[in-house]
Formats: structure tokens, C-alpha cells, sequence
């Protein structure tokens, strides 16, 4: 038997499970774990002012959360918020990319400054955008107020139609940086010959960038999308230190509901249900997103 | 068709000056090579005749017309590069069409043409197939359909076949020579390689540190070169070059070593350097000089026999003989040497005597 096993798992393939054994131990306790309890959570109806009495209740908490009206704003509101997001962020990204991929005098500081919103923690992002944007003595008020595009200070956050766009902001600031980043590398890659071959074949600079930049860019350009919207569709504390969720529901996101029904209400099964709905939904446009550039490439 | 003309043709960046005044008429269906090492400014010479590097000073003139600052493609220049520079997201087809899209040309017009070009070339098979699906050699020849599709003026190939292995590149060479006879356009080819440079070129310019060294035929730089640069720039094996004098006498001398040279060539008393082509060896006979030397290695070759021997004075010296001729190592033998046909250069100039 013993023997059995040797032969078929050589000295090789015993000392990688030894080495990757650690790894593979705290990613069982820190990730498995958590994800195969939450999904027995989402099952049973765990309220926790009643901790003792947790009911089996199979796939009623994902019917409970579909018929909830609060379920179907928040998906509208994180649908606006994170295409808004991702869209702004990419094509920030894309001109921000050109612009460093050209060799011009502070080109070196103007990267390096670039990455200064990234490294930026993102509670400490969300409280200086809180001040820019504040009613009071907000940095935007000053401006707009001083270049007479407003008459009187507004508060900004407190607008319904705006708050979504602003926290939006917020998030392209912080996020912009590294998809352009990640944008630049991929440029870099380009051969110079492919552009010396367009311009003498008669291309213009827009033609060139529709038939030798975007072609190329496409891996990073599907990495991004992927990563931003991972991001974007489970944006919290953005909204946790901004707006709560408001005025009224005007930043009402699923993440901001999954905390609300979890940790306020402190219903933990339909709480879990939602949360396996969002990551489903996460996986589910990373992967079309995939499929729809990744086939290309 | 179109004749080229620089004048006084200079590219600086910052401090280094990588071409310096280069004057170069090229003719209408001229097949011009820039021959020489990389960094002697041939590439950037070709970039700035397609107007992908500015000119720093002088003067490009495409026939009568000043096209100095003229972006690249009002130039109606084509251009193979040595990376082929094929669009990947592109088919064969798409790749070649594209310079005539650009130039909206109708869509009937843009198919006949692409057949036409990959019939030519023999990629007819391939024109729905991605770049990254060819080989070298069919890649080459997309780039170079992608070139002749438009019908320029002007082809500008910058070491087109230094990708390919040695057996592709004998036929790509043999296919542009088809295809400057038959386009009858100008040409301007740049490459280290003398032996594309000589079976292509109607005129070879060797350039050496942004300066042109020798501009003329291909068997007019061979036979006659202009100084000790060119001439060991081209032949294979390379010129054998002695360093010495001219002896009272009139004869080179080098140690031991003297050897006849044509009457009145060189004032004696000069320090010279000496020119030997390999193949300029024959068996002794009148009329020829005599050149008594060891074998010390014989390399058949097949077609011929390479010799490494030692002459008087410790002189090494390679020489292409007849395979006919039993040669072993170790052979002492007596060779014959036309004096017309030895290069004398001055030894401080290295210009030709």
C-alpha cells in the first residue's frame, strides 16, 4: 500500500505537499471556512436578538431577498454606481496611460505622483472627499464659489441626484491610478515598429490608436474592466463614511444593504443570502467581461 | 518613380550626431544599399527618407520636390521593416488592405488588389490567417505585400531578411530582385550583410560613424575600394590586410616579406597597408609574383579550398584556392600574385593609393 503511494506520488511531488501544506492550511481556516459557513448562514433564518433559535430554512432567504423591494433598488443603485465607475476610471486610465507612455520633460515625477491616490487607504480617501465635498467649509464650495459657478455654498452630498456621481469620484480618484498603471505596462509592450509601419502606411494619430493601441491594449484593458468592477460592485466604505447610504436612498447600494440587514437589523441568514447574490453577480461580469475580450486577444 | 536626393542630410540627437551631411543622389528604379555596422547611421539615414525621424539639417528632395518636413505618408514611400511590424489583430488580408483603407479606396478596388499582391507573392492560401500563424518567411512576404499594394514610388526596406534563417533569406533575395525588376520603382535597402548588398545593390553606399565611404557599384567597391574600412567590410573571408612599407626597391616590404608591386605605384619609403583579396592567388607562373608560404590549415569548403598560411615575416594570411589543388597542412608552397590586383592604402589615412 505504502509502496503503492511512493510510486505513484514521488519524492517530488511529497515535498511540494510538504511546502505548500502552511499556504494551503490558512487558506482552508481564513477563506474556505468562512465561505462554506456563510452559505450554511444564508441557509437558516439567524436573526440575532433570537441567537438561539436558527431554523433550516433552505433557498427562502434568496426568495425573501428577490421579492424585496429594498433588494431591487439597491441593485439599481449599485448597477449606476459602478458603471459610472468603471467607465470613468477606464477612460481616465486609457488617456492618462497615453499621456505617461510619452517621453516629455517631469514625465518621471507626474508617475510617481500618480500614484500617490492609490497608496492613499481608502477610509482616509472617503474622509478627505467628505471634506472637499462638506457644506461648510468644503474645498469645492470655495472654488466653484470663487470661479461664480455657484452663488452660495451647497451641500453637495445632500443632493439625491448627485450623491452617487460624487461618491463615484471619490472612487475614480483612488482606483484611476493603478488601472492606469496597469494600462502603461501593457502600452509599453507595443513595438515601436507597429507605429512606424501605420504612419508610413498613412495612418493619423486617431487611426493609429484604433488599430495598433486598442488592439494591444486589450489584455490590460480586460484586466481592468475586471478588476474595477470586482471593485466597484462591492464598494463600502466609501458609502459607510460618506453617506450611510443617503439622503433618503440616493447611495442605497447592495453592499450598504448587506450591512444594514446584517449588522443592523442583525439578520444574518437573508444577510449571508445577499452576499453569496453579490458575489455571484461579481463572478458572473468577470467572467462575461473575460469571455467578451478574451477572445479576441 | 522617383528619384532621391539628400543634401547635406545631418540627424543630431543632443551632442551625437548619428548622420553628418550626407549628400546621396539616387535615380529613378534605382536599387540603392546602405551598406555598413549598426550604428554608422544607414537606419536612421532610411527613417529620415520615410519621415519617421525629423531631419535636424539640409535638405530631401523626393524628384523636384522639397519634402523635408513632409509627414509620411504624403511621401508615397513604402517600407518593409526587419521586425515585419504586422498588425497581430489583423488577418493577412486586413494587414495588406490596410494602406489602401486608409486611402479610402473603393472595396472592389481594395479586394482585386489583394489578390493580385498575395498571387505575386505566393500567399494566396494564407490571407485569412492571423500573423501570429505564419512563419518568418510568410510573414516577410505579407510585409512586403503590404508594401507593394499601394504602388508607391519609393520602397524602403530596413534589413528585411535579418530574421530569416540563411536558406530563406537566399530566396527572399533572389523574390525582391523580381520584384524591383518588375515594379521598376526605387529602392533604398539597409543592411550589415555584403552579401545581400552585392548580389541586390545597383549602387552600394558603405557608411561608417554617419559618413558615406565608398558610393558605387557593387563590383566597383569590391575591386576598387576606397580605403582599408571598405574593403574589409565586404568579401568573405575578409581582405587580407599587411601593414609595411614600400622598399627602395619599389617592392611591399614587411619583415621577410617583399612582393612585386605594379611599376610606379607608390613612392618608397611609405607606410603602407597592403590588400590581399583571398581568391587573388593563382599557381605561379611569368608575370606573376612569387609568394612562398607554410600551410598551417586546410579548410575544403566543396566548391573550393580555404588555406590559412604563413608568409615571411610571420604574416598570416586566408586564401581561396582552387579545390582542384592538393594542399595539406604543413605544405610549403609558392603562389602567384598579379600585382594589378593587390590594394595599396595609405597607412595614417587608410585611403586608398
Amino acid at each position: 500500500m505504502l509502496a503503492r503511494l511512493n510510486r505513484k506520488f514521488g519524492y517530488d511531488e511529497r515535498s511540494a505537499a510538504i511546502l505548500v501544506f502552511p499556504v494551503v492550511a490558512v487558506l482552508l481556516v481564513v477563506a474556505a471556512y468562512p465561505i462554506l459557513y456563510s452559505f450554511w448562514v444564508s441557509l437558516h433564518d439567524i436573526v440575532l436578538t433570537r441567537p438561539l433559535r436558527r431554523p433550516f430554512v433552505g433557498g427562502d432567504n434568496y426568495l425573501r431577498i428577490f421579492g424585496d423591494e429594498r433588494f431591487w433598488l439597491a441593485v439599481s443603485r449599485t448597477t449606476v454606481y459602478t458603471v459610472v465607475t468603471v467607465v470613468v476610471t477606464t477612460v481616465l486610465a486609457v488617456l492618462v496611460a497615453l499621456l505617461l507612455n510619452e517621453t516629455f520633460p517631469g514625465q518621471r515625477i507626474l508617475s510617481a505622483v500618480l500614484l500617490v491616490p492609490w497608496a492613499t487607504p481608502s477610509v482616509v480617501n472617503g474622509l478627505m472627499w467628505k471634506w472637499i465635498y462638506d457644506p461648510t467649509y468644503g474645498l469645492l464650495n470655495a472654488l466653484l464659489l470663487k470661479v461664480g459657478l455657484i452663488e452660495r455654498y451647497r451641500a453637495w452630498l445632500g443632493d439625491p441626484d448627485l450623491t452617487l456621481m460624487l461618491i463615484a469620484n471619490a472612487a475614480v480618484w483612488k482606483q484611476m491610478p493603478l488601472a492606469a498603471l496597469l494600462l502603461i505596462v501593457t502600452m509599453k509592450a507595443i513595438p515601436d515598429d507597429l507605429y512606424r509601419a501605420a504612419k508610413v502606411d498613412g495612418a493619423n494619430v486617431l487611426q493609429r490608436f484604433v488599430h495598433v493601441t486598442l488592439p494591444a491594449l486589450r489584455p490590460g484593458l480586460m484586466l481592468v474592466l475586471v478588476y474595477e468592477t470586482m471593485i466597484s460592485i462591492r464598494h463600502f466604505d466609501l458609502f459607510l463614511i460618506m453617506t450611510q447610504g443617503g439622503p433618503g436612498d440616493a447611495s442605497f447600494t447592495l453592499s450598504w444593504l448587506i450591512y444594514v440587514e446584517t449588522f443592523r437589523s442583525l439578520r444574518f441568514g437573508t444577510g449571508a443570502a445577499m452576499s453569496y447574490v453579490l458575489a455571484m453577480a461579481t463572478f458572473l461580469l468577470s467572467w462575461a467581461v473575460i469571455r467578451w475580450l478574451g477572445k479576441r486577444i | 518613380m522617383a528619384a532621391i536626393t539628400c543634401e547635406k542630410l545631418t540627424k543630431r540627437y543632443g551632442s551625437v550626431t548619428a548622420v553628418d551631411r550626407l549628400d546621396l543622389a539616387i535615380g529613378h528604379g534605382e536599387f540603392m544599399v546602405l551598406l555598413g555596422p549598426s550604428g554608422c547611421g544607414k537606419t536612421t539615414t532610411l527613417n529620415m527618407i520615410a519621415g519617421l525621424e525629423e531631419i535636424t539639417d539640409g535638405t530631401l528632395r523626393f524628384d523636384a520636390t522639397d519634402v523635408t518636413w513632409q509627414p509620411p505618408h504624403k511621401r508615397e514611400v513604402a517600407m518593409v521593416f526587419q521586425s515585419y511590424a504586422l498588425y497581430p489583430n489583423k488577418t493577412v488580408r486586413e494587414n495588406i488592405a490596410f494602406p489602401l483603407q486608409l486611402r479610402r479606396t473603393p472595396r472592389a478596388e481594395v479586394e482585386r488588389a489583394v489578390a493580385d499582391v498575395s498571387e505575386q507573392l505566393e500567399i494566396a492560401h494564407l490571407l485569412d490567417r492571423h500573423p501570429s500563424q505564419l512563419s518568418g518567411g510568410q510573414r516577410q512576404r505579407v510585409a512586403l505585400g503590404r508594401a507593394i499594394v499601394r504602388k508607391p514610388s519609393v520602397f524602403l526596406m530596413d534589413e528585411p531578411l535579418s530574421n530569416l534563417d540563411a536558406a530563406l533569406r537566399l530566396s527572399m533575395r533572389s523574390l525582391i530582385k523580381h520584384l524591383h525588376q518588375r515594379l521598376q520603382a526605387t529602392f533604398v535597402y539597409v543592411t550589415h550583410d555584403q552579401a545581400e548588398a552585392m548580389t541586390l545593390a545597383d549602387r552600394i553606399a558603405v557608411m561608417r560613424g554617419g559618413l558615406i565611404q565608398q558610393l558605387d557599384t557593387p563590383d566597383g567597391i569590391y575591386s576598387r575600394p576606397a580605403n582599408t574600412f571598405v574593403a574589409s567590410f565586404l568579401g568573405s573571408p575578409p581582405i587580407n590586410l599587411v601593414e609595411g612599407e614600400i622598399a627602395a626597391d619599389g617592392r611591399f616590404a614587411r619583415g621577410a616579406l617583399r612582393l612585386d608591386l605594379p611599376p610606379g605605384a607608390v613612392a618608397p619609403g611609405r607606410a603602407v597597408t597592403l590588400g590581399l583579396r583571398p581568391e587573388d592567388v593563382a599557381a605561379p607562373a611569368p608575370g606573376l609574383a612569387s609568394l612562398e608560404a607554410r600551410v598551417t590549415l586546410v579548410s575544403p569548403l566543396g566548391s573550393e579550398t580555404l588555406l590559412e598560411v604563413v608568409a615571411p615575416g610571420d604574416v598570416a594570411l586566408t586564401l581561396r584556392v582552387p579545390k582542384e589543388w592538393r594542399v595539406r597542412h604543413g605544405d610549403s608552397m609558392t603562389f602567384g600574385i598579379d600585382p594589378a590586383r593587390l590594394h595599396l592604402f595609405d597607412r595614417q589615412t587608410e585611403a586608398r593609393l
